[in-house]
């Protein structure tokens, strides 16, 4: 059986951390705490990888809990999400190594929960507890331009992810349910509701291709949902002509309590889940699964009390092959943690 | 939630408790019983007594929230704002007329005010002219209800567009003194370099806001929907927005002010009665800047939304198509004979079914202040260039040597506001003047609107394209500017010596207040 190995615990953060995003290409781990910092953590040296040190803190720029953190895919901005309802765009200046808040995108009503970039860094998103999706646009100039205000969730909404490839945006909410949204001539519109956990939905990854999603929820359930595009095989109606989204996994049993944190490998396909019950899980796609639409999925590792006896927050897992293997978790014990999945 | 083996207590309510974010200051009245004490007593009727020591009792007031004082803030106790609006509705029309009827009040002359939009929406839905909608209205309200005039906000809003265009002369004039023409060279210089696809280059520089104390960009001020989401969200934009009155609050001063000192009528004796496309104007009509205290009564007392006209036909069961085509009264409104057919026709103003502010100071400004008399898309002076989406348009005033002279905008919906008031709040924003309107589409969209219709089988009108065929119908109306609208001049003229032109000047503009967030209210703690 594969196990998660402790690789290294960065501690530094005055609060609990939130959530953890890798930089697309630097072995370099970006946090944000409920201490209104974001920090940058990289190994001390490219041998040993057991201890890592912080090399940069972003701080000044939030008034509240810097909730959600994420990595432009070129690795040259950094969005920083937080309650106090401002999006800050960063850039680091190469003259000084220093990092500068160069934008603040203001607009929503209340706290910003999670923030995310397209797969070319041309669009944002954020998603806020006034239970809208904005869309923006990055123009020259550090200039973000509001595209869209999307205000179709009846609840809060938890987290916005961008499809692998193309401009498709997922949230989910506190209203339990997913929505997929795309752009359609003059506006966005929401294509698809995905609807089946019976509480509020925490967390959204899309697979490496595009096609699946999993989705962790209040519920204790991941879903593993699958895309049907019009006209496929299996019969599946698509109304107005865009692809549809079900289930094609239930996964329940697996945590004892809320999952609030999702991700799924882009390197190996394995899905991570974490939440309140302390446990960090691996799920692997059953390579006997006869049906791809209906698969199995097994728990192959897992980590008790990950962060003693602190939620665990989010989990994120390296986003190339370079330490493919790699997954960082961060807690409300206000530490981040690196762990190795080694096979066996 | 269940909770975490750390038992840790934070904040895990995701329940928005609806006093949280209310904005109205509660005043916490110190009690006199020095003791601090005191015992509620709740009779079966449900009224609470305070019980005092000595055993009297005092009736306690029920807390309440009007329509004046609703923001529209979606913080409010009374949660459903519809609650709130459904004060101001056809019901409150139909007791003023019984009490005129059955004489239990003093008797009111009842006036009702028809916007445009309005009559466009209902000429979609019944398939009639502009002009026979109003006609038939004319049928409804005065010899069918008993009222007593019918006019037409196309006449007060020429009014608003004069006054409009004179204060943006004198934010433009004031904007050139303090520094603006060295900023206008500079915008030229970029646009130049644009011109010959020059790479863009650094940040613009300058914050436009320090430099000329906030003259430009004007901001339009019809919608309130904008204005209350300004003074709610936005308050360091609320200098830039245009201090003229809309057409609904011109009519409403016209009413209340021309008109009853020229019939020799109490203010409070007229009720005026205005038909719009959103529930955002009854928000408008009873903010306390349109409230004349001395006479204890409105500049318009009630807003009804095209839907409740609609309603209000069916609730007195007639049948709009079999009304008669009865003549218009013969002030306030902007009528006349089609030169061509001789038949009687409605006029408007030209451009979009948001009121057309911007087309006709773009027009004036041209004419005062570049001497260009005529000017349209036709002779090349005025290009338009649509945004990133339909409810986006650029403006611009070309001189004949090409040089662009006026940067106008329109922006209508909320993401293209939160564009407007981004770049306005960092100093970024090139137009003089930006047309805001809450509603994607314009006015034609407003929320009170008839929905799309199920019309007959040769003339269909696909839902999706439902808004662009009542803004069409909208356009129908010729367009006659103010300054060829001889009535308005006469009847301002009057007004002017009636009253006196400092009274007057006073009538034509109103102010704005930022929303403070009132941190010592009690109700607002969370525990």
């Amino acid at each position: 059986m594969p196990q998660l190995e402790l690789v290294a615990t960065l501690e530094g953060h005055q609060d609990r951390v939130w959530q953890a995003s890798w930089h697309p290409t630097k072995t370099v781990l970006a946090t944000c705490s409920g201490d209104k910092t974001v920090r940058l953590w990289a190994p001390i040296s490219q041998n040993d990888f057991s201890t890592w040190q912080c090399i940069d803190t972003l701080e000044g720029a939030h008034k509240r809990t810097v909730r959600s953190v994420a990595w432009s895919p070129h690795g040259n901005e950094l969005a920083t999400a937080s309650f106090d309802a401002t999006t800050g765009i960063w850039e680091n200046d190469a003259r000084d190594n220093s990092w500068e808040c160069v934008a603040t995108l203001e607009g929503h009503e209340n706290e910003i929960k999670s923030v995310a970039w397209s797969s070319t860094g041309a669009l944002l998103a954020t998603c806020s507890r006034d239970k809208s999706v904005w869309i923006w646009e990055v123009e020259t100039d550090n200039d973000f331009e509001c595209l869209s205000v999307l205000q179709e969730h009846s609840q809060d909404v938890k987290m916005v992810a961008w499809h692998p490839t193309q401009e498709t945006l997922a949230s989910a909410s506190y209203d339990d349910t997913i929505k997929i949204w795309k752009e359609d001539e003059d506006d966005w519109f929401c294509v698809d509701t995905l609807q089946g956990h019976t509480s509020t939905v925490w967390s959204i990854d899309f697979n490496a291709k595009g096609d699946e999603l999993v989705s962790g929820s209040d519920d204790k359930t991941i879903r593993v949902w699958k895309m049907y595009e019009p006209n496929n095989t299996q019969g599946i109606a698509t109304p107005y002509g865009q692809p549809v989204w079900k289930t094609v996994s239930t996964l329940s049993g697996v945590h004892d309590r809320c999952i609030y944190s999702v991700a799924w490998s882009k390197v190996h396909n394995h899905i991570a889940s974490a939440g309140g019950d302390n446990v960090i899980r691996v799920l692997a796609k059953d390579s006997e699964t006869l049906d791809d639409n209906a698969p199995s999925w097994n728990v192959v590792a897992s980590v008790k009390n990950a962060h003693g006896v602190h939620d665990i927050n989010a989990v994120a897992w390296f986003p190339t092959d370079k330490h493919g293997d790699w997954l960082a978790s961060v807690g409300d014990d206000g530490v981040v943690r690196i762990w190795r999945l080694i096979a066996d | 939630m269940a909770f975490s083996s750390a038992l840790t207590l934070t904040d895990l309510n995701d329940y928005i408790a609806p006093s949280q974010a209310c904005i109205k200051p509660v005043e916490v009245k110190k009690s006199d019983n020095p003791q601090g004490s005191s015992e509620i007593k709740v009779d079966d009727q449900g009224g609470y007594y305070e019980i005092s020591k000595d055993g009297g009792e005092e009736k306690l007031e029920q807390a309440s929230i009007t329509l004046n004082d609703c923001l529209a803030c979606s913080g409010c106790v009374t949660s459903a704002e519809s609650v709130l609006i459904t004060m101001q509705s056809q019901e409150e029309l139909y007791k003023v007329l019984r009490a005129n009827n059955d004489g239990s009040q003093p008797h009111k002359t009842i006036v009702v005010s028809i916007s445009p939009q309005s009559r466009a929406s209902l000429a979609a839905k019944y398939q009639l002219s502009m002009i026979q909608v109003h006609q038939r209205l004319v049928a409804f309200f005065k010899h069918h209800l008993g009222v007593h005039h019918v006019f037409d906000i196309a006449f007060a809003r020429d009014l608003s567009l004069v006054e409009g265009a004179r204060e943006f002369i004198e934010r433009y004039q004031a904007y050139l003194e303090q520094g603006g023409d060295a900023l206008e060279k500079q915008w030229q210089e970029q646009q130049q370099q644009q011109d010959t696809s020059a790479p863009r280059s650094h940040r613009r520089q300058g914050g436009r806001a320090q430099q000329q104390q906030q003259q430009l960009p004007m901001l339009a001020s019809s919608c309130p929907g904008w204005v209350c989401y300004a003074e709610k969200t936005h308050g360091e934009v609320l200098p830039f927005i245009s201090t003229t009155k809309s057409p609904q609050q011109m009519m409403g001063s016209l009413v209340k002010d021309y008109l009853a000192t020229k019939t020799n009528t109490r203010p409070d004796q007229i009720y005026h009665v205005a038909v719009m496309p959103c529930y955002d104007k009854k928000l408008e009509a009873s903010r306390p800047d349109f409230f004349q205290e001395e006479f204890n009564t409105r500049d318009v007392d009630c807003v009804l939304s095209t839907g409740e006209v609609d309603k209000m036909l069916t609730e007195q069961s007639v049948d709009f198509l079999q009304l008669p085509d009865v003549p218009v009264d013969d002030i306030f409104n902007k009528v006349g004979l089609d030169p061509v057919t001789q038949a009687l026709t409605a006029y408007g103003t030209e451009g979009s079914s948001s009121g057309g502010a911007l087309e006709y100071i773009l027009a004036c400004a041209a004419k005062q202040l570049f001497h260009m008399d005529s000017v349209s898309t036709a002779n090349g002076r005025i290009v338009i260039k649509t945004g990133k989406n339909a409810d986006f348009k650029e403006y611009f005033l070309h001189a004949d040597d090409g040089r662009v002279l006026l940067r106008f905008a329109s922006a209508y919906g909320f993401r293209n506001i939160q564009n407007i008031v981004r770049k306005v709040k960092s100093g970024k924003c090139s137009y003089h003047f930006v047309e805001v309107m809450a509603c994607p589409g314009g006015c034609a969209n407003g929320g009170g609107q008839l929905p799309p219709q199920q019309l007959d089988q040769v003339t269909s009108v696909a839902v999706k394209d439902w808004v662009q065929h009542v803004e069409a119908i909208y356009r129908t109306c010729s367009g006659v500017p103010p300054d060829a609208n001889d009535a308005i001049q006469a009847v301002y003229n009057e007004w002017m010596q009636l009253r006196s032109p400092d009274h007057v000047a006073k009538l034509l503009r109103t102010q704005y207040h930022a929303v403070t967030q009132n941190l010592g209210n009690p109700l607002a703690t969370k525990w």
